[in-house]
C-alpha cells in the first residue's frame, strides 16, 4: 500500500516545469510591483505625522517579534517535510515517539515569553496612541476641527475661526489638531488620513475624537474607511498641511470670502451626492455640530430625524 | 387586499430583467436546477432520490449531501470573487469598471455570507457527519432525524440566499450588515431581509446540529473510549460544537432584533430614538469571533489526523493538543472587541482585548509545533491530503503573524478595514480552514464513497490553488499598507492598479484549481474501479473508521468495538491483528437496531424556506400557512412511534463476509 503511494509520488518530476514557471511568474510579478510602487508610496509606509510614524514603527516591531517564531516554523516545516520523506528511508524513524516534556515546555515557553513582551508593548502603545488623548509631548492647545460625515462627503467646521470647508482639510504643520467626529444622514463611517495617523468611526448621535499632528508640509489623502452606501468609494478629501503663517493667511482670506453656512445651506448638503468639489464657508451657524448630535441623541418617535426634510434614496448615485 | 396578503410586496418588477449579469446568472442557475430535475426524471430515479437521499437519516449520506451543497455554493461564492477582483482590476483612474456600486455591494456582501455560512459551515458538517460516528465507534449520531432536519434547514437557507439573486436583491451592507446601514431607513429594500432570514434558518440548523454532535460525542463513544482516548479530530469537533451551542443563540437573537427593527419599526439598533448601533456590532462579533474558531478547530482536528497518518507516526503531544484546543475555545469568547478597536473605546478596553487576542496565538503556536514534531523522525508520504498540510504550515503561519499584528490596537488603527485585513483573514481562512477541509475530504473520501480521488489531478489542483492563493493575496497586504480599503468600487490613484491586476491573475489561477478539482472528481468517478478501496484501510490509518469496509456499511460497525488506547487500529496492527475486536468476535453477529428514514426533516425545512421567503416579502397568508404546516408536521412526527427497525443478523453477516472476501 505504502509502496503504491510512493510510486505515485515519484512522478512529481512532471511538476518541475510547473515549479520553474511559477518561480519565473513570481519574479515578473514582483518586478512589476516594485516598479509600480517606486516613489509613489502612500499610506503608513510613507508617514507624515507623528502618530503615523509611531504606528509604522510599531508595525515593524511586531513583525520582527512574530518572525522569531514564524520563520523557524516555516523553515522547520519545509525541512522536515523534505528530509523525512518515506522514500528517504531515514534511520531514525521512531513511530511511537510522541512526547517530550523538554520540547513541549520549550514551545509553550517561548511563545509565552514573546507574547509577554508584546503585551507590554501593546499596553504602553495603546495608551500612548489613544486617539482621544492629546499627543504626548505637545502642550500647545490643539486646533479643534469638527468633522461631519454627510452622504457622501466630509464637512469640516473650524469653530474658533468660524469657518467651514467641504471635502478639504487644511491644518498647520507642527500643531496638534483635535477632531470631533460624527455623522448626519449617512450610516456609520470612519475618518482616516493614513499618512497622519489613526482612523476612528463616525456615528450618529455620538462624538468620537481623534488627535493628529502633521510633521511635514504636503497634501495627503483622507478618506472614509467604513462602507456606508453607494457613494463610499468617492468619499475622499485632500488634507493640506501648511505652515502656520500660511494657515493664518488662509483663515483670514476665507473669513472674508466664504459663503455663510446656515441651516438652509446645510440642509442642501444633506442631499446624497458624490465627488463634490471643495467648498468654503465663513460664518457657521453656532453650535451646528452639537445640534447634529443632539438631533439623533434626543430623537424620539418612529421615523428617522432626517426623513421629514428629505428622503434618502438609493437612486441618488 | 387579498392580493397584498398573498403576495405582500412581491411584484414582477422584483426581477431585474434589465441587468444582463444577474439574468445570465439566474438563467444558469435555472438551467442547472431544471437540468438536474430533468435528468432524475429521465433516469426514473425519483424513488431512489427520495428514499435513499432526501428522507435518509444515515449520517454518511447526510454528510455527502452537505458536501454537495458546499461544492455548489463554493462555485457561487467564487463567481462573486471573480467579479470583485475583475472590477477592482479595471476600475482605476477615471474608469468606474463594469459593476455599479448598487450591484457591487451586493456581490461583496453575498461573497462573505456564502463563503462562511454556505461553503465553510456545510463543508465542516460534511466532515463531521462523514467521520465522527465512525471515529467513536458509534452506529449513527445521537438524533438521526434531527441531523436530517439540520441539513435541510442549512440547504433551505442557502437556497433562500440564492433566490435573492433573481427575485429582489441581496443585502448591500457587507457580510455582517452593520446598522444603521442595514436599518430600514438606509436599506428599504428586501436585501437585508433575505440576509436575516437565510442566516436565521441556516443558523437554527447549525445550532441543532451542534447539540446533536455534542450529545453524540458525550454519550455514544464505544466501550473503553474515555475522553482522553478520543481521536483529536473528535476533540476538535467537541470544542467547536460547544462554541456553536454558545455562540449561535447570540446570532439568532441579534438577527431577530434587527428583524423587529425592520418589520415592526422597533428601535434596538437604529441610530435614533434610543437605538444603539454599537450594541449590534458588539453582539454580532460575540457570535462572529467564535465563529472563526468554530471553523478552524475541526480543520486543526483534520491536520492532526492527517499528519499522524501520513508521517506514519503517533501524533506528538496529544494531551497538549487537547488542552490547547480547550484554551482556544474559552479564549475565543473574550476577544470579540478586536474587530472594532476604532469605535472609540478607551485605551484600557482596547489593550485588554488586544492582549487577549495575542494570548490565543500561544496555544495555536503550540499546536503547530506539535504537528511539526509529529513529522520529525517520521516517514512522510506526500499523498494529496498531506500536500495540503504542507501548504498549510507556511500559509497559516503568515496569516497568524499578521493576525497578531492586527491585534495591537494602534497597528489596527492603520490597518482596520483595509486590504491588509482582507489578506489576513483570507490567509487564515483559506490557508487554515479550507486547506484543512480539502485535506479532510480527500482523506476520508474513500470511507464514504468506497474509492479514493485521483492523485495526479489532485496534485495539479493543489499546485494551482496554492500558487493562485499567494499571487492573489500577497499583493493585498501591500495595497492595505498603502491605504487601499476593502469594499472599494473604484479608485482614482492608478498606482494601485498593477497590484490589483496581479491579484486578479491569482484569482484566475485559483479558478483553474477549482476546475481541476472538478475534473479530479469526474476522473475519479470514471476510474472508480481502479481506485477502489478494497481493504477499508486506504491510508494505513490509525483510528476506528479504518477498521470497517469502504464505503462504511449502513450500520457502521457489525460489532461495536472496544478500545483501550489512543489510535486503537494502529496498536492492533502493530500487535499483528487486523481489527480492534477480540479474536472470533466476528462470527457472533446480532440484529442491529437502526433508525427508519423520515421525510419530516425535509418537509419542515421546505416550509421553513417558504416561511422565510414569505417573511422577506411580507406575504402573510403563505407565511401563516407554512408556519401551521411546520407545527403540524412536528406534531404528527412526534406521534409516530414506528421510527426504528432491526437489520437481521444474516444480512449483517453477508455484508461483512462480502467485505472480507474483497479485502483478502
Amino acid at each position: 500500500m505504502a509502496a503504491r503511494m510512493r510510486s505515485s509520488i515519484a512522478q512529481t518530476g512532471q511538476f518541475s516545469w510547473f515549479i520553474k514557471f511559477i518561480l519565473k511568474l513570481s519574479l515578473c510579478l514582483s518586478l512589476l510591483s516594485l516598479t509600480a510602487c517606486s516613489g509613489h508610496l502612500v499610506g503608513v509606509l510613507a508617514p507624515k505625522g507623528v502618530v503615523a510614524y509611531q504606528e509604522r514603527k510599531l508595525f515593524f516591531d511586531t513583525l520582527a517579534l512574530m518572525l522569531i517564531v514564524v520563520l523557524p516554523v516555516i523553515v522547520m516545516s519545509l525541512t522536515f517535510i523534505y528530509h523525512y520523506q518515506a522514500s528517504h528511508q531515514t534511520e531514525d524513524y521512531q513511530p511511537n515517539w510522541a512526547h517530550s516534556y523538554f520540547l513541549e515546555s520549550l514551545w509553550w515557553g517561548i511563545p509565552c515569553a514573546i507574547i509577554v513582551v508584546l503585551a507590554v508593548i501593546t499596553w504602553k502603545a495603546t495608551h500612548d496612541l489613544d486617539p482621544y488623548k492629546p499627543i504626548t509631548g505637545h502642550t500647545e492647545a490643539p486646533l479643534v476641527i469638527q468633522a461631519i460625515a454627510l452622504p457622501w462627503k466630509w464637512l469640516f467646521i473650524y469653530p474658533e475661526q468660524n469657518i467651514a470647508t467641504l471635502n478639504f482639510l487644511e491644518i498647520p504643520v507642527g500643531q496638534q489638531v483635535e477632531l470631533w467626529i460624527t455623522t448626519d444622514n449617512v450610516p456609520m463611517s470612519a475618518f482616516f488620513v493614513p499618512q497622519l495617523g489613526s482612523q476612528i468611526y463616525a456615528m450618529a448621535g455620538m462624538r468620537t475624537r481623534l488627535h493628529l499632528l502633521a510633521n511635514e508640509l504636503g497634501v495627503f489623502e483622507g478618506l472614509d474607511t467604513q462602507y456606508n452606501g453607494q457613494g463610499f468609494s468617492d468619499m475622499h478629501f485632500a488634507v493640506h498641511s501648511v505652515s502656520r503663517a500660511d494657515m493664518k493667511a488662509w483663515v483670514g482670506r476665507l473669513q472674508q470670502t466664504g459663503k455663510p453656512l446656515n441651516q438652509a445651506v446645510y440642509h442642501l448638503l444633506l442631499n446624497p451626492s458624490i465627488a463634490n468639489e471643495p467648498a468654503f464657508y465663513a460664518g457657521v451657524d453656532p453650535g451646528l455640530f452639537e445640534q447634529v448630535i443632539d438631533l439623533y441623541k434626543n430623537s424620539t418617535g418612529v421615523s428617522h430625524p432626517r426623513s421629514q426634510q428629505l428622503k434618502y434614496h438609493h437612486q441618488a448615485y | 387586499m387579498l392580493e397584498k396578503l398573498i403576495f405582500g410586496n412581491l411584484t414582477l418588477s422584483a426581477i431585474p430583467f434589465d441587468s444582463g449579469i444577474i439574468m445570465g446568472a439566474g438563467l444558469f442557475m435555472a438551467i442547472f436546477f431544471f437540468g438536474v430535475l430533468g435528468y432524475i426524471t429521465y433516469e426514473k430515479k425519483w424513488s431512489y432520490v427520495w428514499h435513499d437521499w432526501v428522507t435518509s437519516v444515515d449520517h454518511k449520506k447526510i454528510g455527502i449531501m452537505y458536501l454537495m451543497l458546499a461544492t455548489v455554493m463554493l462555485l457561487r461564492g467564487f463567481s462573486d470573487a471573480i467579479l470583485m477582483r475583475s472590477q477592482q482590476a479595471l476600475a482605476a483612474g477615471t474608469s468606474t469598471g463594469y459593476l455599479p456600486p448598487s450591484h457591487y455591494d451586493q456581490i461583496f456582501s453575498a461573497h462573505g455570507v456564502i463563503m462562511i455560512f454556505f461553503v465553510a459551515m456545510p463543508f465542516m458538517f460534511a466532515l463531521l457527519n462523514m467521520v465522527v460516528p465512525l471515529q467513536i465507534g458509534a452506529r449513527d449520531v445521537a438524533y438521526p432525524y434531527l441531523n436530517s432536519l439540520s441539513f435541510w434547514l442549512t440547504f433551505v437557507g442557502a437556497m433562500l440566499c440564492n433566490a435573492s439573486l433573481v427575485i429582489g436583491d441581496f443585502a448591500g451592507t457587507g457580510w455582517l450588515a452593520y446598522p444603521p446601514l442595514s436599518g430600514l431607513y438606509y436599506s428599504p429594500g428586501v436585501g437585508v431581509d433575505y440576509f436575516i432570514w437565510s442566516l436565521q434558518i441556516a443558523g437554527v440548523g447549525t445550532l441543532l446540529a451542534s447539540i446533536n454532535f455534542i450529545v453524540t460525542i458525550v454519550k455514544m463513544r464505544c466501550k473503553g473510549m474515555t475522553l482522553m482516548k478520543m481521536p483529536v479530530f473528535v476533540w476538535s469537533v467537541l470544542c467547536s460544537m460547544i462554541l456553536v451551542a454558545l455562540a449561535f443563540p447570540v446570532l439568532t437573537v441579534t438577527l431577530a432584533l434587527l428583524a423587529l427593527d425592520r418589520m415592526l419599526g422597533m428601535h434596538f439598533f437604529t441610530d435614533f430614538a434610543g437605538g444603539n448601533v454599537m450594541m449590534y456590532v458588539n453582539l454580532i462579533w460575540i457570535w462572529g469571533h467564535p465563529e472563526v474558531y468554530i471553523l478552524i478547530l475541526p480543520a486543526f482536528g483534520v491536520f492532526s489526523e492527517v499528519v499522524a497518518t501520513f508521517s506514519q507516526k503517533k501524533l506528538f503531544g496529544y494531551t497538549t493538543m487537547v488542552y490547547a484546543m480547550a484554551i482556544i475555545t474559552v479564549l475565543s469568547f473574550i476577544v470579540w472587541l478586536h474587530h472594532f478597536f476604532t469605535m472609540g473605546a478607551g485605551a484600557d478596553v482596547n489593550a485588554f482585548f488586544g492582549i487577549a487576542t495575542m494570548v490565543i496565538a500561544i496555544p495555536t503556536g503550540v499546536k503547530v509545533f506539535n504537528w511539526l514534531f509529529t513529522m520529525y523522525k517520521g516517514r512522510i508520504i506526500l499523498a494529496t491530503p498531506m500536500l495540503w498540510v504542507t501548504a498549510f504550515f507556511t500559509t497559516f503561519a503568515i496569516g497568524g503573524m499578521t493576525g497578531v499584528m492586527l491585534a495591537v490596537p494602534p497597528v489596527d488603527f492603520q490597518m482596520h478595514n483595509s486590504l491588509f485585513l482582507v489578506a489576513h483573514f483570507h490567509n487564515v481562512i483559506i490557508g487554515g480552514v479550507l486547506f484543512g477541509y480539502f485535506a479532510g475530504v480527500i482523506y476520508w473520501f474513500p470511507k464514504v464513497f468506497g474509492f479514493r480521488l485521483d492523485e495526479t489531478w489532485g496534485k495539479w489542483a493543489f499546485a494551482f490553488w496554492v500558487t493562485g492563493f499567494y499571487i492573489a493575496f500577497m499583493p493585498l497586504y501591500i495595497l492595505g499598507l498603502s491605504g487601499f480599503m476593502r469594499r472599494v468600487n473604484h479608485y482614482a490613484n492608478t498606482m494601485y492598479q498593477p497590484y490589483l491586476i496581479v491579484a486578479a491573475i491569482g484569482t484566475a489561477i485559483i479558478f483553474m484549481g477549482i476546475v481541476t478539482q472538478l475534473i479530479q472528481l469526474y476522473v475519479s468517478i470514471k476510474n472508480r474501479d481502479a481506485l477502489r478501496d478494497k481493504t477499508g484501510d486506504m491510508w494505513n490509518g490509525r483510528t476506528l473508521e479504518w477498521t470497517v469496509s469502504s464505503p462504511a456499511p449502513i450500520y457502521n460497525f457489525a460489532i461495536l468495538p472496544t478500545v483501550c488506547e489512543l489510535d486503537p487500529f494502529w496498536a492492533a496492527k502493530e500487535a499483528g491483528r487486523h481489527t480492534c475486536l477480540p479474536d472470533g468476535a466476528e462470527r457472533h453477529y446480532q440484529p442491529i437496531h437502526l433508525p427508519k428514514n423520515t421525510p419530516a426533516g425535509f418537509i419542515i425545512a421546505l416550509f421553513t424556506g417558504i416561511l422565510g421567503f414569505s417573511l422577506v416579502w411580507q406575504m402573510w397568508i403563505p407565511g401563516v400557512v407554512s408556519f401551521v404546516v411546520i407545527i403540524a408536521t412536528i406534531i404528527v412526527k412526534s406521534f409516530n412511534t414506528h421510527t426504528d427497525y432491526y437489520l437481521d443478523a444474516e444480512t449483517v453477516k453477508q455484508t461483512e463476509l462480502a467485505h472480507m472476501r474483497e479485502a483478502v
